[in-house]
């Protein structure tokens, strides 16, 4: 019998048709997300227990080189979502994408998301072009989601620097995580972390690569230029964001994570459909939690930012 | 006075009067501070101060190939002879991991050689890439069918990649590229299939393995969806679990938890990244906050170093 149902995941991807569609001419979409449907992510969630999962676009993203397509792309998408909301009651949530780096459009679409449509979040990617998070270009955007105290997730790419480097290896492996630290990186160390202490963080895969190289960020804070961007220092800041378990519920990932951050920091996620909801139930359950930190990572953490999922 | 330090970098001559030269053509982070400063005597002092016995010597990045095949031919001699003489000035307190002219194929090979015979070399040192090929790409096979017919120790040191050099202003590529070149190159080699055809080699990774172990799952992923799974007959786990790994900036109970999850502690050395990073000091310190028990706090400071290195054991 499939447990009942009571988590809830934050990091589990949809691919409307529509936006398929219009993508596909240009892009080429991974089997997985080609063979996406809204009813196969919600039996892999009845599988694993999982109540509601907060959907985002993935790869290959949103922008093709058109602010105008990419705005149009990006409301479908998020309208897309909303449908599955309605449909399914209780069982999604939307972390809304915008088609950044149109700014202008960005912030309209924010505000519909947030405003209109009631999305949880804004869903983000680690860099754009090769500019990570923490750069200057970014600034109008998280003054608005810092003043309206956004949960912001994000998502790797493979920035272009990175792309087939080594040619037995998918670009997931090694690139996405590394992106994931790059972005969290740039945004300790020109200061956007300190600066935007409303933004709630939600960083996919257990941090990216960054809870192994602490001891790099520890000593690179220590250098009075960069201590100065971090009034609060380097670890406040790294133990107010939020990490999910997606392609990380494993003893060695989450045992790193969890000696660098509190476990109420630690959200249950997936990367649906890439892996299983499943999957991730069960390796959590080899990871050496107490009942009581497991409930918090398969539920209570998110429902902190997320209250009204707690019906 | 007992600890191996497998990753300790030395600035001869030569190699100094190189980089000088290459001037901002150098590749970053170029010349720096600790480099210039560098002399054998603060080594030996930085050694006494963490109580380390021997010192692996290698030389650190961006390596001794700055354009010319003839100059970096010149170069890896003259650094190896200059190594070989501190070993030879220092009894039981250098080693050496010689450098190679790589990417220049020929030229590493006859220095494979002479480095191995003539100077008697304790193994030797590369970097994770060469123009952006890592070292399971097959241009580098004749080199590792060399090492692997004399089962060499193979000290492996991150370097800068220009598709990666230099992304963020902020910071060098010290702080997250080097770790994610390591893991690279090791994966590299693992789905090459290049780490179990060349399996006497006896590989030593740089910084726990770079960023490696936390993207355990995604390595285990990768193998199941291998084209050519003959290529890794044993299995990824096999290969990971018979490199080794320094601890050098990684000796904090966060990586160290993590490794010690995806390898034995049979595979971990103590190395420090010298003139770089906290030293000696700073690196026994930093084991010794992490958890392993006493016995492994010695295999990590001395005895599994010493499995590849028997000669120090004197």
């Amino acid at each position: 019998m499939a447990p009942a149902p009571h988590i809830i995941d934050v990091h589990h991807h949809f691919v409307p048709p529509a936006y398929k569609a219009a993508v596909q001419p240009k892009r080429r979409f991974q089997p997985c997300m080609e063979a996406w449907t809204v009813q196969g992510s919600v039996e892999d969630m009845d599988k694993a227990g999982v109540a509601t999962a907060l959907v985002s676009i993935t790869l290959p993203g949103l922008h093709f080189g058109s602010n105008e397509e990419s705005r149009r792309l990006t409301r479908i998408c998020n309208d897309y979502a909303m449908e599955m909301a309605r449909n399914y009651p209780g069982r999604f949530g939307l972390f809304a994408a915008l088609p950044w780096p149109d700014v202008e459009g960005s912030l309209a679409e924010l505000a519909y998301a947030l405003d209109t449509l009631k999305a949880d979040g804004i869903g983000l990617y680690t860099s754009y072009d090769t500019k990570w998070l923490g750069h200057a270009d970014f600034a109008p955007l998280f003054e608005e989601l810092n003043r309206r105290k956004a949960v912001v997730y994000t998502h790797p790419v493979c920035a272009p620097c990175c792309q087939g480097l080594v040619p037995e290896i998918n670009e997931s492996i090694i690139e996405y995580g590394t992106d994931t630290t790059r972005t969290i990186s740039s945004l300790l160390f020109t200061g956007s972390a300190a600066r935007y202490p409303n933004i709630k963080w939600i960083f996919s895969h257990a941090g990216g690569t960054m809870p192994f190289l602490i001891e790099r960020l520890v000593n690179l804070a220590k250098a009075p230029p960069f201590a100065a961007k971090l009034p609060n220092g380097l670890m406040h800041e790294l133990q107010r964001f939020y990490y999910d378990t997606a392609q990380a519920s494993n003893p060695s990932s989450l045992g790193c994570l969890r000696t660098i951050v509190p476990t109420s920091q630690i959200m249950f996620g997936t990367d649906y459909p890439f892996r299983l909801s499943i999957e991730h139930v069960e390796g959590l359950a080899g990871c050496g939690f107490s009942a009581g930190d497991l409930k918090a990572v398969h539920r209570d953490n998110a429902l902190r930012l997320l209250p009204k999922w707690s019906r | 006075m007992a600890i191996i330090d497998v990753h300790h970098h030395f600035v001869p001559a030569a190699y100094k009067d190189a980089l000088t030269a290459a001037g901002d053509a150098c590749p970053p982070p170029g010349f720096q501070a600790p480099l210039r400063q560098w002399s054998a005597a603060r080594s030996l002092e930085d050694m006494e101060k963490g109580g380390t016995a021997s010192a692996m010597l290698s030389i650190t990045t961006p390596g001794i190939h700055l354009g010319d095949d003839r100059a970096a031919r010149k170069l890896a001699r003259a650094c190896n002879e200059a190594g070989a003489r501190l070993v030879a000035d220092h009894k039981n307190r250098f080693g050496l991991f010689a450098a190679l002219s790589l990417p220049d194929i020929d030229g590493a090979l006859a220095e494979i050689a002479y480095a191995l015979d003539n100077l008697k070399a304790d193994g030797i040192g590369l970097y994770t890439n060469y123009r952006a090929k890592w070292l399971g790409h097959e241009d580098f096979a004749p080199i590792l069918a060399e090492l692997d017919a004399r089962k060499a120790v193979v000290f492996v040191h991150p370097t800068s990649v220009d598709c990666c050099s230099g992304l963020q202003p902020e910071y060098n590529d010290a702080t997250i590229e080097y770790g994610t070149d390591t893991t690279r190159t090791i994966g590299s080699l693992v789905f090459s299939g290049a780490a179990s055809r060349y399996r006497n080699i006896r590989w030593i990774f740089c910084h726990g393995g770079g960023t490696m172990p936390y993207l355990i799952e995604r390595f285990l992923t990768q193998a199941k969806r291998m084209d050519h799974p003959e290529l890794l007959p044993d299995g990824v786990l096999h290969e990971l679990h018979r490199f080794h790994y320094d601890i050098a900036q990684v000796a904090h109970p966060a990586p160290m938890s993590c490794l010690k999850r995806v390898v034995p502690t049979s595979q971990i050395v103590f190395g420090t990244d010298y003139p770089y990073g906290i030293g000696s000091l700073g690196h026994a310190k930093g084991l010794h906050a992490c958890e392993f028990t006493d016995s492994e706090f010695t295999a990590i400071e001395r005895g599994n170093a010493l499995r590849l290195l028997p000669r120090f054991a004197g």
